[in-house]
């Protein structure tokens, strides 16, 4: 089961308006969106789509305040939605839509789609850094940054859920889906990588009690940390609510910042993932300050420690 | 206008929020952080009363702030003031949490008194206040 991770995360909200403004100044592109929702794409062309609430083509709502109505994965071939098929056609209803995915319910109620993925190959340069000892990455008179930079989100990188049941989530995910456990937090859940798809994390588990069940966040990459706390910054002094960050985990290595959202879950911008293959041994920390960062920082406005002494000071 | 019971002279310890006619029935502000505030003050009036909270969802003990954008609290109805991290709903006029993460906790009110020319004044943290 090649698996590779989000295609899309579907919601349900209560002001389309509102998701609209906020997903575009993300940095999303929307897609055929009108004043009744639509897809908000980032550069691979994985990402969010938006329904109203009410809206009868949408699947049906956890029973939670959470907004989250579908995940859809993409999966390297038909192949693979076939596979998928046979495995949890045997314990629970799998729906074939016409254009060849799947639908179903995971052990949780999680309403999930299985399609090709619609995900094009980006071809785009990292954030290169210069370090003495290493070779130059960038070469004499490539700058690192500017002021209208660039800082768009390239792809879906990964969710987060509540769950009330971690051996339930982890069992029906590794065992039946074929993801991976790269890194424990005690406490919290495990960190899932797919089968397709070397990086740190697309899913991760946060144990909560049933009436918090849904979506806690979820992750763009960004070309590096700079792209990161650029995006980020002009995010905020447009006005919109920083929640934690920026900073780097410790798990994954990525670079974070969370911020709030009017679809009710933290949207993030990371950075600079760790990669793994299957000689990865997962590590166990327990949840906490601590184990969850390497580093934290706080926003603030712009300042420089510009003029001279106050008139009048001794000199 | 306000039935908030009006004070004839506010104090020099209470700090100012903003004039009572900024805030609209059915409206919600954020002022501050003020000084000896960790976070910002939210007012906001529903019939025709003003109530006053700290933007510090008790979700988590620290306390985290609410809106998704400057002064966006409430939910797409406009019913309850929202948390914009898990979407929990708390009732305007009581600040208990009705669905979500908090259910049952409740926001922090912060006492507020309006002088006669409808200037709105928070208590300042450590009499009445809190930090
Ligand atoms: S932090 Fe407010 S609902 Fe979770
Ligand atoms: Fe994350």
């Amino acid at each position: 089961m090649n698996i590779i991770g989000p295609d899309y995360l579907v919601f349900g909200v209560d002001d389309v308006a509102a998701a609209i403004e906020y997903l575009t100044a993300w940095g999303l592109k929307p897609v055929d969106v009108t004043d009744k929702g639509g897809l908000f794409e980032t550069l691979d062309g994985t990402g969010v789509i938006i329904r109203h609430k009410s809206d009868p083509s949408l699947p049906p709502p956890l029973p939670t305040s959470n907004m989250l109505r579908q995940q859809i994965y993409g999966v390297r071939s038909a192949e693979d939605l076939d596979a998928i098929e046979a495995e949890l056609g045997k314990d629970r209803r799998v729906t074939r839509l016409s254009n060849g995915s799947i639908e179903l319910k995971d052990d949780h109620g999680f309403e999930l789609k299985f399609q090709v993925t619609i995900r094009r190959e980006l071809d785009m340069p990292a954030e290169k850094i210069n370090a003495p000892g290493a070779p130059a990455q960038r070469g004499p008179n490539e700058i690192g940054v500017w002021e209208d930079m660039p800082a768009l989100p390239r792809t879906l990188s990964h969710v987060v859920l509540f769950v009330p049941d971690i051996d339930i989530a982890t069992k029906f995910y590794c065992d039946r889906l074929g993801f991976v456990i790269t890194d424990v937090l005690t406490g919290a859940g495990p960190f899932l990588r797919p089968k397709a798809n070397d990086d740190h994390h697309t899913l991760f588990f946060i144990r909560t009690p049933e009436y918090m069940k849904g979506c806690e966040h979820l992750a763009f990459h960004m070309g590096g940390p700079t792209e990161l706390m650029v995006a980020g910054t002009r995010f905020v002094k447009k006005g919109y609510q920083s929640f934690w960050g920026p900073g780097r985990h410790k798990f994954g290595s990525n670079w974070f910042w969370y911020f709030n959202s009017p679809l009710g879950c933290h949207f993030e911008y990371d950075a600079d993932m760790d990669k793994h293959d299957d000689t990865w041994v997962a590590r166990e920390a327990p949840n906490g300050a601590e184990a969850s960062q390497i580093v934290l920082f706080e926003y603030r406005e712009k300042w420089s420690p510009a003029g001279g002494p106050p008139p009048g000071a001794k000199g | 206008m306000s039935t908030t019971p009006a004070l004839p002279h506010a104090s020099s310890e209470k700090l100012h929020l903003c004039h009572a006619a900024e805030v609209r029935e059915g409206h919600v502000k954020g002022f501050g952080p003020l000084e000896g505030y960790r976070r910002k003050i939210i007012v906001l009036r529903k019939n025709g009363v003003l109530h006053a909270w700290l933007d510090a969802c008790p979700h988590y003990s620290s306390g985290t702030p609410m809106a998704w954008k400057t002064d966006a609290y409430l939910n797409g109805e406009r019913t309850h003031l929202t948390c914009h991290s898990h979407n929990a709903l708390f009732e305007m006029d009581t600040g208990k949490c009705i669905l979500g993460p908090c259910l049952g906790q409740k926001l922090t009110r912060v006492e507020i008194v309006v002088d006669e020319d409808g200037d709105v004044y928070a208590a300042a943290p450590g009499e009445g206040g809190l930090i």
